[in-house]
């Protein structure tokens, strides 16, 4: 018998080539009862190696490589007498020269270069040790430095691992190679007095041996024998394995030519020199050590000494602090208590009752799981943020908790609602509750992180990792990289290789480097393409979760290994979201919701310009403006209420109250969609299918939902009132049928699904009716809860949308990218909707957009519908953050010298902000923003100019402006950037005036799009209406008063591209004009034909069928054709 | 008056040049390294298609009619120097200005090719002759001429004064692709001009001066008079090409060397003589031989009718000038190179360069002359074959034995200031691994000694190679060579009583000369050798002395062929 216990997996980033799964999978076939894991200075891989060798009932050993840098380790020369390593003569030709005759005149021999020291772990100390000697090594390095270990790292460390002498990268190689064999006996010496021997009596170090046929090697192993031999240590054999089969060499090639920043040809001597670093069988081996029986047996006796598993990780949550005389438990009673009356006290005394029988259900369940600690440190975290004033709401499944409603963790009261509890908590689960709050993203999130780092120590918390791992395009660009690709080649497989979500047989890999133009008959691109798909799915390197947070009852770093992240002051861990989760380490989600920064920062400009104090948790429940609005699709902004599906969705269920949100934001979800769910339930709400059940006692649970399953919580009740099964089993169903379906665990909750509905007399087809309705979504479905805390946020946005125009506009604009639709959309929406949109202005922007009080301005239509509020006519200001290549520092020093006086001249604005380069100072030159000082500067004014966006009084800027024209700015820009001294400096110029022509329109849609992203002035359509009319072309808004079924042209801005994977192929784009949006379906076959043109035009004439059906408005394309409107590089939100 | 002569798609029209039938077709010129050649040059036909330059070959397929050929710089060198022959033969200046792209004076030529619209027809037409098509400009200053010829297709001609007016309707690109050697800084005035909305030349001709200067700097302006055709300066004048060529025309056709050799040995010294007095050198000679042709008749005619004939040159690597050394090396490169048919015609002529002129040192070793070492490795090439002399250089590779050929040139003496006596030396250190000299490696002197002493005290077992390797039959048992027989060689054969192997190395997977190899060192009984004491089987850890010679043996695992590579000492 053999087993692997020195193996490299892909997470060794850019060294290994098989993924851990892979890795265990060969093993289980090859027979071998367990395996190590040694990925370079870390335990990346570990907890996939551990889950997949359980699965395939392996021991999977723990372990990894740690790297030690040259001047970091120093190999003492003992004082006793030193053994002679005595080579026979001919072993000694195929290696170095040996220098066992040197007499050393120096006390220490510092080794080469780096070099690994693989190490295995033996006990939970050993592997809490292993965490903290990575973590110490990793957060001691500066940035995008290497991170190495000394010796004295491992002197403190050492308990509880074994260490091995290595391969080729190993401390006794480095030694060899630098001192010879006498140096490799003092190197391999330090270890053993380092790791010593166990309780018993056994060597803590191993003497490794690996056979890849080179010559080189088998000196190297004959010195370790001799080692080995002089100091009593046992041998090992191993394989140092890289991947799993011989063909995934090619792999680790590229990979190696990639590490290195070389291609493939240029790499040279670095590639390996054979493919025999796969993981091989115990007969091989045995075979291939047959002289060393010893270093066969040694590798199961060691394997018998790793005791440690994943299994006995030894995480704990972290206990809360309670005052004296408190539990936990009893402080979180409490608070639940004082909650409960915030919540529920108002409410009716029925309400009141059912609350506080399920408080006391969910806080016995609570006590039950010793969950107190970790609701107590998320109501902490709330707590927090309340303090702060930062805008922080629970999602998830966390909605469906009464304690946690009444905690404030959560929003939406899941009494009144009837949510089902077990969905987050139950007994037969075992799993953590998983808590998401949503924060505005951006500083206040990042405040609400530091807090957690802050409170529970820089080792008690930490972020998830994110592992980034190769797709299409990153695999294409990389492996052609190793290839030896030109960088334009590069540049036009990456464009070519984007994908939608569907993909069909014409989005397939080797289609899509066709249309890069690559022959793939040809030999080495067809290797190519095999390195890209070989590559795919490994991991390439590791990011940092959006907002996921590990804490820990002590130290994380004994639980696993921390890193810098990039950001400073953050660490992350080595495991991703999926991993922690795996290994039952509970986190707490932060996530960044840009919408919940844009509401913040609306309530902040409504306070400061409506002078109104809105309070997002008591807005108006019925709001007829809201309602109406949302029935209309006039969404454009709005929180999950937006997108071209919703807005497909939204006229046919006409929302009318706050559930009906959130039944729209569940429904267009691929559960309902791919369940066949979403047509019913419109047709019943439409009254044009009649409500029924699948069976008499599904009426309560299903009657919301008009007897559609839409909720996952509807699935576990189903299976609770049919099948009586309890909160946890239908829980665990859920689960079964969720993300990791596996037939094997399905299987058996199946029949005990079907025996309990037959047990309650439902048979036949109404059983297989139910099961259907339960499988078909149960993949996709939204949780009822999570899709309550969204609505709430969906019915914040449109509130404002509808009431704040200007305030939601502008702190829509300051929190791109959010949503679905560009800024250029928003704005344009804006506009129609009757805002003044304030072009960006060096003597009146700010760095974000601002509201400006205007003297004669339209109020927003849904304002008008009330009643013309007279609040002051405001505007938004398109702020400085929105000239594109303008940093940060240079706006905001901009904005400060501004405050203290005026700008005389451009060259005034040059002199007083030197931050601003000469790039940044055209680029506002171009967009207009420096006309308003340009006019200062000429008292005589050209008059004769001609002015910017005449008769256009939406996009206007302030008149005085209007005679100064952006090139007037750009003429002066590039004199005030050249300085001419300090004796010419006050000279004036002679003849200022510029000689320069004022720009078009079409020269100022360009100019607008290419430094901005976006136009205040008109729609680039409008200056082509006139045309656009002759050639038949129908505006957006003159559709609805089409007849259903009229072939027709449309024209327009692609705005969005989207092809859903539930959408058979279809693409869907949106078409946008100066009156609104159009939307068009094109077929898959129609889309093949024209893909270029679909894909990659800005403008596009569409040309087929008007369908209108109950005002959701589409053209069934039939024929495409670019349209020349402008050359202005407006954007599309494509969705891949 | 200046004219200019600008070829438009100049690559394109090199290859239809030669190939007249395309003039009608699109072509498309590819260039880099195949697989993933791209288009470089379109004819405007092949525009009108809707191919654009850097599309690649596969993207082409496409176009069904679109001929496609790789670009080749050598028939654009010719066409080059075809259009600076007809420009010389109408102006003594001439400005060699870029590939494509000549510029004459005129000044003076009216009287003698008539008025200045008939030099330019005439020039055109010539030009035309020579299978390109040409546009041809007329102006009163160099810089004008070309920025018409580039800007206007046809024959333009712009009356003096006339510039700022015929020149203002171009685009300012055109005036940035044929003044601004920087692509990068071009877009970037391409871009500022966009910006200020100026397009045309008229545009940035009309914006005041000093403003200009103000903001664009001397660059700028200079590139306003250029837009206004003011600009003036002189012809790079292209200087008349010194030739250095005899040629002899042969009453009876020559058959062999010697005779050949005697008058070439003539005309080298005539050739030596004239580089001699003009301070020149060869740089390098090139020989054209004529065959004559036979009649039908079988009789051998020395009459006019010359069609075949064989060239050779021979690059030199410094300039030199000794007709005996010139004559020696044409010798042995017509042996190694006859020409194989009787000669009727020679011409021979010689590139002049500046002769080399090196002062040595006192101390420093003497070289062997450039002259002499040429002549031996000439020699030496005409024995061992072409590519087959030279510098070794060793290849960043796993393969065994990789290795280049570079053309042998000892390298200029360094030339040492100071002379350390304590300083560091450089020494070649000696790695066994694939056998190769690796980089040098500084050392302190107190440890050469050391070093010295271990060097003598360690023995390096050497591989003698069989160069080539020498296939063999190999039998195996157990995936183990047992026995083996050199088909080359029968003394090398035998039981194979001791191995140790395999050691595999493969490499260059993602290229098609993919390779893949096992080695084997083995033992195999001699009668006579030398005594070795060798190591026993790894099973069997006994030592014992026999008569043995020790191989490497070699699987190439592609091919599955065995071979003796080499022998260990």
């Amino acid at each position: 018998m053999y087993v692997e216990l020195h193996s490299r997996s892909a997470f060794s980033f850019l060294e290994g080539a098989s993924i851990p799964e892979e890795l265990v999978a060969v093993c289980a076939n090859l027979g071998m009862p367990a395996m190590a894991l040694l990925d370079r200075d870390g335990v990346y891989g570990s907890p996939r190696f551990h889950l997949a060798a359980k699965k395939a009932r392996i021991k999977a050993h723990i372990g990894a490589e740690v790297t030690v840098a040259s001047g970091q380790w120093s190999v003492v020369r003992s004082s006793g007498p030193m053994p002679r390593l005595a080579l026979r003569p001919f072993e000694r030709h195929v290696g170095v020269e040996e220098s066992s005759g040197l007499v050393l005149t120096t006390d220490h021999w510092p080794l080469a270069t780096e070099f690994r020291l693989p190490l295995l772990v033996a006990s939970r100390t050993g592997y809490q040790n292993l965490c903290r000697l990575i973590t110490k090594m990793k957060l001691r390095a500066g940035h995008k430095e290497g991170a190495f270990a000394s010796d004295l790292d491992f002197i403190e460390y050492a308990d509880g691992l074994i260490c091995l002498t290595g391969g080729e990268e190993g401390p006794l190689a480095a030694a060899l190679k630098q001192g010879g064999p006498q140096a490799a006996f003092e190197a391999v010496k330090r270890l053993a007095e380092i790791f010593g021997r166990s309780n018993v009596g056994q060597s803590n170090v191993y003497v490794e041996l690996q056979r890849h046929f080179r010559r080189e090697e088998e000196y190297r192993n004959r010195v370790a024998i001799e080692i080995a031999e002089a100091l009593r240590l046992p041998l090992l054999a191993t394989n140092g394995v890289n991947y799993s089969t011989p063909r995934e060499r090619e792999l680790a090639d590229a990979f190696t030519a990639l590490r290195h920043h070389r291609t493939l040809a240029t790499a040279g001597r670095l590639l390996a020199p054979n493919a025999d670093r796969y993981l091989k069988s115990p007969a091989a081996m045995r075979t291939l050590f047959a002289d060393f029986p010893n270093a066969i047996a040694n590798t199961v006796e060691l394997s018998s000494r790793l005791e440690f598993t994943l299994n006995d990780l030894g995480y704990e949550f972290p206990r809360y602090p309670v005052p004296e005389g408190e539990t936990m438990m009893s402080f979180l009673r409490e608070r639940t208590r004082e909650g409960m009356q915030n919540r529920y006290g108002r409410e009716d005394a029925e309400l009141k009752k059912r609350a506080r029988r399920q408080i006391e259900r969910e806080l016995s369940l609570i006590e039950k799981l010793k969950l107190a600690g970790y609701f107590l440190i998320v109501w902490d975290l709330v707590r927090f943020c309340r303090e702060q004033k930062i805008l922080a709401q629970g999602r998830g499944s966390a909605a469906n908790s009464a304690v946690c409603y009444s905690l404030g963790i959560t929003a939406v009261d899941p009494i009144g609602m009837e949510l089902l509890f077990e969905r987050f908590l139950s007994e037969e689960r075992g799993e953590w509750p998983d808590i998401d709050l949503d924060l505005p993203s951006g500083d206040e999130r990042e405040r609400v992180i530091q807090y957690v780092y802050q409170r529970y120590g820089p080792r008690g918390a930490a972020m998830t990792a994110n592992v980034i791992t190769y797709r299409n395009r990153m695999a294409a660009r990389e492996m052609g990289k190793a290839l030896g690709f030109d960088p334009e080649t590069l540049k036009r497989i990456s464009a070519a290789v984007a994908t939608w979500e569907f993909k069909d047989e014409n989005d397939a890999l080797d289609r899509r480097l066709r249309d890069a133009g690559l022959d793939l008959t040809h030999p080495r691109i067809r290797k190519y393409f095999e390195l890209c798909l070989a590559a795919q799915d490994l991991p390439r390197h590791l990011g940092q979760h959006s907002g996921g947070m590990v804490i820990c009852e002590g130290r994380l770093d004994s639980v696993v290994p921390l890193e810098p992240a990039s950001m400073p002051g953050r660490v992350v861990v080595q495991w991703d979201k999926e991993d922690c989760a795996d290994m039952g380490i509970i986190k707490v989600d932060l996530l960044g919701l840009g919408m919940m920064a844009a509401l913040k920062d609306s309530l902040e400009l409504i306070r400061n310009h409506y002078h109104e104090e809105v309070d997002l948790a008591h807005l108006p429940a019925d709001d007829p403006v809201v309602y109406s609005t949302l029935q209309k699709a006039d969404t454009v902004g709005m929180f999950q209420v937006e997108s071209r599906a919703q807005m497909a969705c939204l006229p046919r269920l006409r929302p009318q109250r706050f559930y009906d949100i959130v039944v729209q934001v569940a429904i267009i979800r691929p559960g309902p969609i791919v369940g066949n769910m979403v047509n019913p339930f419109l047709k019943r709400r439409q009254g044009r299918e009649a409500v029924t059940y699948p069976h008499p006692s599904l009426e309560t649970v299903l009657g919301r939902t008009l007897g559609v399953p839409l909720f996952q919580e509807q699935l576990l009740r189903m299976a609770m009132i049919t099948a009586n099964f309890t909160g946890g089993e239908a829980e665990e169903l859920r689960r079964a049928m969720g993300f990791k379906r596996s037939e094997a665990r399905m299987k058996p909750i199946e029949e005990k699904l079907r025996a309990g509905m037959t047990r309650n007399g439902i048979c036949g087809e109404t059983q297989e009716q139910i099961i259907q309705s339960i499988t078909s979504f149960a993949l996709y479905g939204f949780p009822e809860s999570h899709a309550a805390s969204f609505a709430l946020i969906a019915y914040a946005s449109a509130y404002l949308k509808c009431h704040y125009l200007a305030a939601f506009t502008a702190a829509l604009l300051n929190n791109q990218p959010m949503g679905f639709y560009h800024p250029a959309t928003i704005v344009k929406d804006a506009q129609r909707h009757g805002l003044k949109m304030l072009p960006m202005d060096v003597t009146r922007s700010d760095w974000k957009c601002s509201l400006e009080t205007v003297a004669s301005c339209q109020l927003s239509v849904a304002s008008k519908g009330k009643g013309m509020q007279d609040v002051e006519n405001l505007a938004v200001r398109l702020g400085l953050k929105y000239a594109r290549g303008l940093r940060e520092p240079a706006g905001q020093a901009l904005v400060r010298e501004r405050s203290l006086a005026p700008f005389a001249s451009v060259q005034d604005l040059a002199r007083r902000v030197p931050e601003l380069r000469k790039d940044e100072l055209t680029t506002l030159a171009e967009i207009g923003a420096l006309n308003a000082v340009a006019s200062g500067q000429w008292s005589v004014a050209s008059t004769n100019q001609s002015e910017e966006f005449v008769g256009l009084s939406t996009a206007h800027g302030p008149l005085s402006t209007a005679s100064f024209h952006r090139r007037d700015a750009l003429w002066q820009v590039e004199r005030a950037v050249r300085w001419p001294g300090p004796l010419l400096d006050e000279l004036p110029e002679i003849d200022g005036e510029s000689p320069l022509a004022a720009m078009t329109d079409e020269e100022r849609l360009v100019a607008d799009f290419r430094a901005t992203g976006l136009t205040v002035g008109p729609h680039p359509m409008q200056y082509r209406r006139a045309e656009m009319k002759r050639m038949g072309i129908y505006r957006a808004s003159d559709l609805a008063h089409l007849p259903n079924g009229r072939r027709l042209r449309i024209g327009g801005c692609v705005i969005a591209r989207q092809r859903p994977g539930t959408a058979k192929g279809m693409m869907f784009m949106s078409l946008e004009d100066e009156t609104g949006i159009a939307n068009a379906i094109v077929a898959p076959d129609l889309l093949q034909k024209n893909r270029v043109l679909l894909i990659s035009e800005r403008f596009l004439m569409i040309e087929g069928i008007l369908q209108n059906q109950d005002n959701v408005i589409h053209i069934r394309a039939e024929k495409v054709s670019p349209l020349r409107v402008t050359r202005a590089e407006t954007a599309s939100h494509d969705f891949h | 008056m200046f004219a200019c002569i600008f070829i438009p798609d100049f690559s394109v029209q090199t290859i239809i040049r030669f190939e007249p039938e395309l003039r009608a077709c699109p072509v498309a010129v590819l260039t880099g390294r195949p697989p993933l050649k791209k288009v470089m040059a379109l004819n405007e036909r092949a525009r009108q298609t809707g191919v654009e330059v850097g599309a690649t070959k596969s993207q082409l397929e496409a176009w069904e009619n679109l001929v496609l050929r790789t670009r080749s710089e050598s028939q654009e060198t010719s066409a080059h120097a075809a259009l600076l022959d007809c420009a010389q033969s109408f102006s003594p200046e001439v400005e060699d200005t870029s590939p494509g792209t000549v510029l004459l004076n005129l000044a003076g030529l009216e009287t003698l090719l008539g008025p200045l619209p008939k030099i330019a027809h005439d020039l055109a037409q010539r030009v035309s002759q020579l299978g390109l098509e040409a546009n041809l400009a007329v102006a009163a200053n160099p810089d004008a001429a070309l920025l018409a010829a580039r800007g206007f297709s046809g024959v333009t001609l712009i009356p003096a004064g006339r510039e700022a007016e015929r020149l203002g309707d171009l685009p300012v690109e055109v005036l940035l692709e044929s003044f601004s050697s920087d692509v990068e800084e071009g877009a970037r005035w391409v871009e500022t001009f966009d910006r200020w909305g100026i397009r045309k030349l008229r545009a940035l001709a009309a914006l005041p001066e000093l403003p200009v200067s103000e903001r664009l700097g001397q660059q700028g302006l200079r590139l306003q008079r250029l837009a206004r055709g003011a600009a003036s300066r002189n012809l790079r004048v292209l200087e008349p090409r010194l030739i250095f060529a005899e040629s002899v025309e042969l009453e009876y056709p020559i058959v062999l060397l010697e005779p050949l050799a005697f008058l070439l040995n003539r005309m080298l010294e005539q050739v030596c003589a004239r580089l001699r007095q003009r301070a020149l050198a060869v740089q390098e000679l090139h020989l054209n031989l004529e065959f004559a042709t036979t009649r039908p008749d079988g009789c051998a005619s020395f009459a006019r009718t010359l069609t075949q004939t064989f060239t050779r040159t021979l690059p030199l690597p410094t300039p030199m000038l000794d007709a005996k050394v010139f004559l020696k090396l044409l010798q042995l490169d017509l042996q190694a190179h006859p020409p194989g048919a009787p000669i009727a015609k020679i011409h021979l002529s010689a590139d002049p360069a500046r002769p080399r002129v090196l002062q040595s040192g006192l101390f420093q070793p003497i070289f062997p002359e450039p002259e002499k070492l040429e002549l031996t490795l000439a020699r030496i090439t005409g024995i061992v074959g072409e590519g087959r002399v030279g510098s070794v250089e060793l290849l960043d590779t796993h393969r065994e034995g990789a290795f280049a050929v570079r053309h042998f040139a000892p390298a200029e003496p360094e030339v040492k200031h100071e002379v350390k006596p304590s300083g560091k030396r450089k020494k070649d250190m000696f790695v066994p691994e694939n056998d190769r000299v690796c980089e040098l490696e500084e050392e302190k002197p107190e440890e050469n000694a050391k070093e010295n002493a271990q060097e003598k005290m360690s023995a390096v077992i050497a591989l003698r190679l069989f160069r080539p390797p020498l296939g063999a039959t190999v039998t195996l048992r157990e995936a183990k060579p047992v026995r083996m027989r050199c088909r080359e060689r029968e003394d090398i054969a035998g039981e194979i009583v001791w191995t140790a192997g395999p050691w595999r190395s493969s490499g260059d997977w993602s290229e098609q000369e993919g390779w893949s190899r096992e080695e084997w060192d083995i033992a195999v009984p001699a009668k006579s050798s030398c005594q070795l004491p060798v190591p026993s089987c790894q099973s069997d850890k006994r030592e014992r002395t026999m008569e043995l010679i020790l191989y490497r043996l070699v699987q190439d695992k592609l091919s599955g062929n065995w071979f003796v590579e080499g022998t260990y000492d």
